[in-house]
C-alpha cells in the first residue's frame, strides 16, 4: 500500500475508534435515562420521587390480579421476584396481560407506595412456539418462562 | 489479489458480471420469497401466546436484520472511496442509502403494527426503537448530504465520513436490548429440538424469509448500481456501444 493511502486509512480508523469510545462513554453515563423502566426493587427502595411520571416494569405476580365487577378498575402486583409493587389501573389491558406475564406500566407512585398506572403495556419474551409444544413442555415440567430483562444494568 | 481488487473497481467489469448473475439471483429470490411467504402465512402454527400475530415476525425480522447491513456496507465502500478512490465503491454507497432508508422504514412500520397488537402501543421510546429511528434519520441525512453538495467528489467524501460515523449506531441498535431494559424483546435463539422454545417449525420459514429478503436487497442493489454506472459512465465508449447495440 502506498504511503499516503496508509496514512489516510490510519486517520479514518483513528477517527472511527475515537468516536466509538466517546459514544460508548456517553451512552454508559446516560444508561439510567435510556432504561425504559424502573424495576419494582428500585421503586420499593425509594429511588423514585413520589408523584413523578415514570414507567415500571416487571412480572404480574401470580394470584395478585383483582378486577372490579362493575368497572374496568384492576389491581395487581408487579414483581421482579425480590420486591413487589402494587399497581392500580383503570382501563383496557392488552390481550397478553395475565398472571406471570411481563408488563410495563406508566404512571406515578403515591406516598403509600402504590403505583397509579395511566397505561399498561405487555412485554413478551423471545420464545416462540405452538400451543402443542408449550403444552408438551408444561406437561414435562420444563420451565419456559424466561423473565424478560427485569434487572437494570448496574448504575 | 490486487489485480482482482482493481478489476472489481472497474464499472464495466461489474456491469458485465452482474448482468450474468442477475437472472439467477432474481430467480432464487422469487422462489424463496414465494415458499417463505406461503409457509409463514399458512403453515406456521399459531404462537401459544401471540396466536396468528406471530406471522408478522416473518416480515419484520428479515427487514430489521437487513437494515443493519447498510451502514457497515456504506462504511466499507466509503473507506474504499476515501483511501483508494475507487469509482464503483462510491456508486454502491450512493445507491445503498435510499434502499437502506426504505428497509429501515419497513422494519419500523412492520414492528409498529406488531407492537400495536401485542404490546398495546404503536410506539415507545425504548432503546431499540429509538436507535432504529435514529438510523432512519441518519440514512435520510446521508441522502440529503449527497444532494446538497454540488461537487460530486466532495459529496462522496462527506457521505463516506457520515457512513463511517453512522456505523456506531448499528452496534447500539444490535445491543440496545441487552444493555438497557426495553419493551422490545431480545433476539431469540434457534433450537434444534422439536420440544423446546423456537423449534424448527418456527425458525426454518424465518431463515427462508431472511435469505429471500437478503437476495431481494442484493438484486435491488445490483439493479440500482447498474443504473448509476450507466449514468456516470455515459460518455465512455463501452456504454455508448451498449446503447448503440440495443
Amino acid at each position: 500500500m502506498k504511503a499516503h493511502r496508509q496514512k489516510k486509512l490510519t486517520i479514518i480508523l483513528f477517527v472511527a475508534a475515537g468516536l466509538t469510545v466517546s459514544v460508548g462513554l456517553i451512552l454508559f453515563a446516560m444508561s439510567q435515562n435510556i432504561n425504559l423502566f424502573y424495576t419494582p426493587t428500585q421503586v420499593a427502595e425509594g429511588e423514585v420521587t413520589i408523584g413523578q411520571q415514570i414507567r415500571i416494569g416487571g412480572m404480574v405476580k401470580e394470584g395478585s390480579v383483582v378486577s372490579a365487577n362493575d368497572s374496568l378498575q384492576v389491581r395487581f402486583e408487579t414483581t421482579d421476584f425480590i420486591h413487589a409493587v402494587p399497581i392500580e389501573y383503570e382501563g383496557i389491558l392488552p390481550d397478553l396481560f395475565r398472571e406471570g406475564q411481563g408488563i410495563v406500566a406508566e404512571g406515578t407512585v403515591d406516598a403509600a407506595g402504590v403505583f397509579h398506572a395511566s397505561r399498561v403495556l405487555a412485554k413478551h419474551d423471545e420464545n416462540y412456539m405452538s400451543q402443542e409444544v408449550k403444552a408438551a413442555l408444561d406437561a414435562a415440567g420444563v420451565n419456559t418462562e424466561t423473565h424478560p430483562s427485569l434487572v437494570a444494568p448496574e448504575s | 489479489m490486487w489485480l482482482w481488487f482493481s478489476k472489481l473497481g472497474s464499472p464495466k467489469w461489474f456491469y458485465e458480471l452482474s448482468g450474468k448473475w442477475l437472472p439467477w439471483l432474481a430467480a432464487g429470490m422469487s422462489l424463496l420469497l414465494i415458499v417463505g411467504i406461503i409457509w409463514a402465512l399458512l403453515f406456521v402454527p399459531p404462537d401459544y401466546q401471540q396466536g396468528d400475530t406471530i406471522r408478522i415476525m416473518y416480515v419484520h425480522v428479515p427487514f430489521a436484520s437487513i437494515s443493519l447491513a447498510f451502514f457497515p456496507l456504506m462504511a466499507v465502500a466509503g473507506t474504499i472511496t476515501l483511501v483508494w478512490r475507487m469509482k464503483l465503491a462510491d456508486m454502491v454507497a450512493k445507491t445503498a442509502a435510499p434502499l437502506g432508508a426504505w428497509f429501515t422504514a419497513l422494519a419500523l412500520a412492520s414492528g409498529s403494527i406488531w407492537g400495536s397488537d401485542i404490546w398495546g402501543t404503536w410506539w415507545i421510546w425504548d432503546g431499540r426503537l429509538t436507535s432504529m429511528l435514529l438510523q432512519f434519520f441518519l440514512l435520510v441525512g446521508v441522502i440529503s448530504l449527497r444532494s446538497a453538495l454540488e461537487d460530486a467528489d466532495a459529496a462522496a467524501k462527506a457521505c463516506a465520513l457520515l457512513s463511517i460515523v453512522g456505523c456506531i449506531n448499528v452496534f447500539v441498535i444490535k445491543y440496545s436490548v441487552d444493555w438497557w431494559n426495553t419493551l422490545h424483546q431480545p433476539s431469540g435463539s434457534f433450537s434444534l429440538s422439536d420440544e423446546a422454545p423456537n423449534p424448527p417449525e418456527v425458525w426454518v420459514p424465518l431463515v427462508i424469509m431472511i435469505v429471500a429478503v437478503y437476495l431481494f436487497f442484493v438484486v435491488s442493489l445490483i439493479l440500482s448500481t447498474r443504473n448509476e454506472i450507466l449514468e456516470r459512465e455515459r460518455r465512455s465508449q463501452w456504454v455508448q456501444e451498449l446503447i448503440g447495440a440495443n
